[in-house]
């Protein structure tokens, strides 16, 4: 990973993939993109076996157009459908086993401060409700107890989606599944506010519906993570199939429930927030 | 046989707007040409959700996308 490592040696050009030749020329390697410009550039994630109209497959898009040094960030995922496109990105990803991505990036995080001691490395999870919250409860919890400086983004679905529809802790309470008849019984877990108490340092909830507005918090969260500590953020990304959504209803369903119970909330200390404000007036400043 | 969006190019220049491109969940799909100001389709790599036509149909009543029967080796 680096910069170094993504550029196609002279002479070599002629005989690279066209995608990758089309990445290292007019992909975001080494550059700011604005997510407004997706579209007008060569993205990182490729063509993946996600489903049609999938809007976790566009969080996902969106996250990679917003990081913001992608050939120094190593991306962890784990079993659920987002590693389905993870795996298919031009940023190297590691697969941990369900319930322990955030005890490899704990260790991975450790590790790249000890290899590249004057490096800014990136470390980000971005797992399901299911990977984080039911099975990697404990392993997520206990990461931001220790208050590692790594990201990690809950994609999440309310539903194992990939095996067949089972009620995760995440699926809202009386919600009837395919593999849950009875409805849920149980209210979906609170999961900015347990992100809170464990000591994250930046915690946002977000419903996908304006593309800047996720990209300015995969950003902030990163950011967040390298200086002071754990961050969090909880994108409803719903499953189009076990929840019985037409494709071309999906960023509708993602407006309504930005409105019933997914509305854009952010927080983070006091410390974050002061550097936040420095960071961003600073451009402005340099543009006056 | 399946279903792809395609562009009214002419329909699209009108407006700059290039909503439709934010909002495909498919990377590298729906393309924006930078000099004629309009959205294009990548058919081998369009799913057929339609999401586009939402966007500019439903929210912003432009009409510049419909979804069309495309058959192998098209």
């Amino acid at each position: 990973m680096g910069l170094e490592y993504v550029r196609i040696s002279p002479g070599f050009e002629k005989y690279m993939p066209k995608d990758y030749v089309d990445l290292v020329q007019y992909g975001q390697f080494g550059k700011e993109v604005d997510v407004q410009q997706l579209g007008q550039f060569k993205e990182l994630v490729e063509e993946h076996p996600m489903c049609a109209g999938c809007f976790m497959a566009y969080f996902i898009r969106v996250f990679y157009a917003a990081l913001p040094k992608p050939e120094d960030t190593i991306v962890i995922g784990t079993a659920g459908c987002a590693r389905l496109a993870l795996s298919q990105a031009a940023v190297p990803f590691i697969y941990g086993n369900y319930g322990d991505t955030n005890a490899v990036a704990s260790g991975l995080k450790r590790a790249l401060n000890i290899r590249f001691p004057n490096k800014e490395k990136d470390v980000v999870v971005m797992a399901g409700d299911g990977g984080l919250i039911d099975i990697g409860f404990g392993m997520t919890m206990h990461s931001w107890f220790r208050r590692e400086n790594f990201t990690t983004i809950m994609v999440d679905n309310e539903v194992y989606g990939n095996t067949g529809g089972q009620e995760s802790g995440m699926s809202p309470k009386g919600v009837q599944l395919k593999m849950a008849p009875k409805g849920k019984q149980f209210e979906k877990i609170n999961a900015v506010e347990l992100a809170k108490t464990a000591g994250c340092v930046y915690v946002a909830k977000i419903s996908p519906t304006n593309p800047k507005r996720i990209a300015k918090t995969v950003r902030r969260a990163v950011l967040a993570a390298r200086e002071f500590g754990p961050t969090f953020i909880h994108a409803y990304t719903s499953c189009n199939i076990e929840y019985s959504i037409p494709t071309e209803k999906v960023l509708e369903d993602a407006r309504k429930r930005e409105k019933q119970d997914f509305g854009f909330y952010e927080w983070m200390t006091d410390e974050v927030k002061e550097f936040f404000e420095q960071l961003e007036r600073a451009p402005q400043e340099v543009k006056a | 046989m399946y279903y792809v969006a395609e562009v009214n190019e002419a329909d699209c220049a009108k407006y700059n707007c290039k909503q439709c491109v934010l909002f495909c969940p498919e990377p590298n799909t729906l393309m924006y040409h930078d000099k004629n100001h309009v959205a294009w389709v990548n058919f081998p790599r369009c799913k057929g959700c339609a999401i586009c036509v939402y966007v500019c149909s439903d929210l912003l009543k432009r009409n510049c996308i419909q979804m069309v029967m495309v058959k192998a080796g098209d």
